[in-house]
């Protein structure tokens, strides 16, 4: 085993891993602001790749960014329409679990939906995002180095965000205390609704670029739904630094898993890890305390 | 009161006799094959009651754990020649296994971890049934199951099958419905209303919290090895994510918590679309408007409907009776507001 | 006083740090049996903190908690109450869902035997338990005066009938220690005199108190002996009527300023 094809293992883990960072932030964002864990966010992001590849590029014919702009204003509007129509709602209620099994069924209305609009079958954008760069002999393709650049560049946006913007602020705020926030005269509900419309905008970038790395299908996103959960977990759950640290790992480790055990079977990387962090570290990597 | 109560009895006495009549009247295999599907997914949502109805604990590991109850006795029975009749012993010795070896790690801490556990459980059981394909046949699945063998009595038609899960299905309500209406059924309420005021009575929570959910997995795995035996073939196509989002809704539509509930949602998801053929590929995308409509507006269920302090706890009935001012004890104080 | 009574709950320096802020900084104190002991202080005097402590809902940073002579850190909120100590909580956890008899009911838990294997087919046996845990519950209820109540919905109750429930259920796990967290506070005075009547009733009958209150009436009237937090240190330790003359604990409840007003009208 050479050394360049350890680096670009470990390049393309670390590309992956930041895919699963995301969808462990995306999700942080809501479970952080409502308590709540949104298990549809797999859906979501399907839905931001049926949008993205099958409305806007292939029935519409837009460019590429004329499409990415279109799909995340409608995927903020739609985010803030399950906000409005489920999350609010379902959040007051006597017990958590009612809203948890409503993010579930909603997840399934999506996939429904996602069916019956663009049909069962699996499909790809010629060309898009396909190619390679070289460094020397180690060979990145362009969709790892898209996904890596933009994967930063979100972190570092939605750093500023939170801390450098009035309503980015107040989302901090709705995050410790509910009761606190709304005595302070922060909009607690409308509050939600932005989180959750940023959160829908998170998956719809992670739906555009894995659209490269598998097809677009309603099963897709269904391992990196719940290798993002893994993420979480390891990493620290409901901490945004502990999502990115996580994700990479994961990303990492189960890509240098072939060097020893089947390709198909890394995959349970994720999983195994994440059952040995509740057993022995429950808090994750950097123990941040929830 | 009394009364009342046996004519309760003498109605269930008397469906219980319907339905075992039923199969073996109507000699249509189609009709047979609903009732069996549907006793099959009573079961499973009974079990999926106890944990994620009572104790308010998200397992989406359903399919996972049919799978492994349906694969692992078939699998015995097929590489080693077991008795297909101990198929049901291993299925429920699976789930203990499942229970615990999920429950151990998951329901020990506070929080959500049990529902990112088997969601991932869930999807690694597919992963590995699909790819390790000398040992579990792989996407072709395991083929021919033969006719369960009940000490010599061969239930080889569906007709017969049919019957025998009306008996099995009939036990497993009747111990659910006990177990719900116990010691135990309270206590599992209890940790979804309260879990510290329950530690402080004495009770160990984490334990109760594994004994829910193994009740969840043993009901999941007899369901699952039912199945297997109803569709004289397993493959790994079957046990997907949808299949636990799916009796998550029948549970939510019937009513959460309630076994009467989980009997009827069971029911009717399973059989409206034999009656609503018309709606076909839309079936499950109006089935879930309808049930996430339930949960905002009738968060108990269809079975709430019948019952007034359930049906005015939350959603549209209290909405309306807060709208008519009606609502008793209006204006006290939450928590120690007062000092 | 040189009489010797056995210790029921006794603290080594307790310190409790969250994050860098002490909410309570090295306290001891000794309760000894037969007393209500009254642990009082102005709010974020670290009170609550303690009694969570006690209860091992989270360990202390350093220190060690003793229950009749037995060292309890470490150990699980569950285990520590079958030890026999019973609480109630600041801000009432009762199980909404359900009526005033079956939150108590699930007090008595513990008191049953019969395990999930032996329940699904052991019939007699399981409704012969539950019909006795009925009956201590309707006891209790009797004995606070709130059988009428047996069926209502908790939730539906007024707020201090829920404080008389909340008791009900902690009664029911048998304590021989009960704590009381901030009983009184939300009461009307009728209710709060009822609450008083009922504690000392329990205390009469043996058992042991250990109570946190805000209400200086009710910590007076009941407590035989009291120890007085402020910013997580402990300012003093006396019986009532020690406790009432202490410049220390009249400076922490009424600030510097009465102070210094009291001081210059002794001197006029």
């Amino acid at each position: 085993m050479s050394f360049a094809m350890i680096m670009q293992l470990i390049i393309s883990g670390i590309a992956l891993g930041f895919i699963y960072s995301m969808v462990s932030i995306e999700y942080t964002l809501i479970f952080n602001s409502t308590g709540l864990l949104n298990f549809s966010h797999d859906k979501l992001i399907m839905l931001g790749a049926y949008a993205f590849a099958g409305q806007f590029v292939l029935r519409m014919g837009c460019g590429y960014v004329v499409a990415t702009i279109a799909t995340v204003l409608s995927m903020f509007i739609t985010g803030i329409l399950i906000a409005k129509g489920i999350f609010n709602p379902l959040r007051n209620m006597a017990s958590p679990i009612f809203a948890v099994i409503g993010t579930v069924i909603m997840g399934r209305i999506i996939k429904e939906l996602c069916r019956i609009i663009w049909g069962a079958t699996a499909f790809n954008i010629p060309g898009f995002m396909k190619g390679t760069f070289k460094f020397g002999s180690i060979v990145i393709t362009r969709a790892n180095t898209y996904i890596i650049i933009v994967a930063v560049l979100l972190v570092i946006a939605l750093q500023l965000y939170f801390n450098h913007t009035k309503s980015g602020k107040a989302m901090h705020c709705v995050q410790q205390n509910k009761t606190a926030a709304t005595l302070m005269g922060i909009n607690v509900s409308q509050n939600i609704n932005i989180t959750i419309g940023i959160s829908a905008v998170v998956c719809s970038i992670i739906g555009i670029l894995v659209i490269s790395l598998f097809s677009v299908s309603l099963t897709m996103t269904n391992m990196i739904g719940i290798k993002g959960f893994a993420a979480g977990v390891i990493g620290g759950f409901g901490y945004f630094p502990g999502c990115i640290v996580g994700g990479v790992l994961i990303g990492i480790l189960e890509n240098l898993s072939t060097l020893v055990i089947p390709s198909i079977y890394k995959d349970c990387v994720a999983f195994v890890l994440m059952i040995v962090f509740l057993l022995v570290q429950p808090k994750g990597i950097l123990g941040h305390k929830k | 009161m009394k009364e009342k109560k046996n004519v309760k009895i003498a109605l269930l006495a008397a469906l219980f006799v319907g339905l075992i009549v039923f199969p073996i009247v109507d000699k249509n295999t189609y009709h047979q094959l609903a009732l069996a599907q549907t006793l099959v997914n009573v079961i499973i949502v009974l079990g999926l009651n106890f944990i994620t109805g009572l104790t308010g604990q998200m397992n989406l590991g359903t399919a996972g754990i049919m799978a492994l109850g349906a694969y692992s006795g078939q699998l015995m029975v097929q590489k080693l020649g077991m008795a297909t009749i101990l198929t049901i012993p291993v299925a429920i010795l699976m789930g203990v296994i499942i229970g615990y070896a999920l429950g151990y790690p998951s329901l020990r801490l506070k929080g959500v971890y049990l529902s990112l556990t088997t969601i991932g459980f869930s999807e690694i059981v597919r992963l590995v049934i699909t790819n390790w394909a000398d040992f579990t046949g792989g996407t072709t699945g395991v083929q021919n199951i033969p006719a369960l063998n009940l000490f010599g009595l061969k239930l080889d038609a569906t007709w017969k099958l049919t019957v025998f899960l009306v008996i099995i299905c009939a036990v497993l309500v009747f111990t659910a419905y006990r177990i719900v209406n116990s010691k135990y059924g309270r206590v599992f309420k209890a940790i979804r209303d309260n879990i510290e005021a329950v530690e402080a009575c004495g009770i160990d929570v984490a334990g109760l919290k594994i004994k829910a959910f193994t009740l969840a997995a043993i009901f999941g795995c007899i369901g699952g090895c039912f199945y297997g035996f109803l569709m004289t073939y397993l493959n790994p196509t079957q046990f997907t994510q949808d299949l636990s989002a799916n009796y998550l809704l029948m549970m939510m539509f019937g009513g959460i918590g309630s076994v009467p509930g989980s009997v009827i949602g069971a029911t009717a998801v399973t059989l409206l679309p034999e009656f609503l053929r018309f709606t076909k590929e839309y079936y499950w995308l109006i089935f879930g408007i309808i049930t996430l409509l339930f949960a905002i507006f009738l968060p108990y269920g269809f079975i709430s409907l019948f019952q007034k302090e359930k049906r005015e706890e939350a959603g549209i009935f209290k909405i309306l009776n807060d709208r008519k001012g009606k609502r008793k004890n209006a204006g006290v104080p939450k928590s120690g507001g007062m000092r | 006083m040189a009489e010797e009574r056995k210790s029921v709950l006794r603290l080594e320096n307790i310190t409790k740090k969250f994050q860098g802020l002490t909410a309570v900084d090295d306290v001891s104190f000794d309760m000894k049996e037969r007393s209500i002991y009254a642990l009082i202080g102005p709010n974020g005097a670290g009170k609550t903190t303690t009694v969570n402590m006690i209860t091992g809902v989270f360990p202390p940073t350093t220190g060690k908690i003793y229950y009749r002579d037995r060292c309890i850190n470490g150990m699980k909120t569950f285990e520590i109450a079958r030890l026999g100590i019973g609480r109630t909580f600041q801000n009432l956890k009762l199980f909404n869902s359900m009526s005033v008899l079956e939150n108590l009911m699930i007090g008595g838990h513990e008191m049953t035997k019969i395990g999930l294997v032996n329940f699904c087919f052991n019939f007699g046996g399981s409704k012969k338990e539950e019909i006795l845990l009925r009956e201590r519950a309707e006891e209790v209820m009797e004995y606070l005066g709130i059988q009428d109540l047996a069926k209502r919905n908790v939730k539906n109750l007024s707020y201090g009938r829920q404080k008389i429930v909340e008791l009900g259920r902690a009664m029911m796990t048998g304590p021989k220690l009960l704590l009381l967290d901030e009983p009184a506070a939300g009461l009307i005075p009728s209710e709060r005199k009822e609450f008083v009547d009922i504690v000392l009733r329990m205390f009469e009958e043996g058992m042991d108190i250990f109570l946190i209150e805000h209400n200086m009436d009710v910590v007076m009237n009941v407590s035989t002996y009291i120890t007085v937090l402020n910013f997580g240190s402990r300012i003093a330790e006396g019986t009532p009527k020690e406790i009432q003359s202490d410049p220390e604990v009249i400076k922490a409840y009424l600030g510097d300023k009465y102070q210094e007003i009291a001081a210059k009208e002794r001197r006029d």
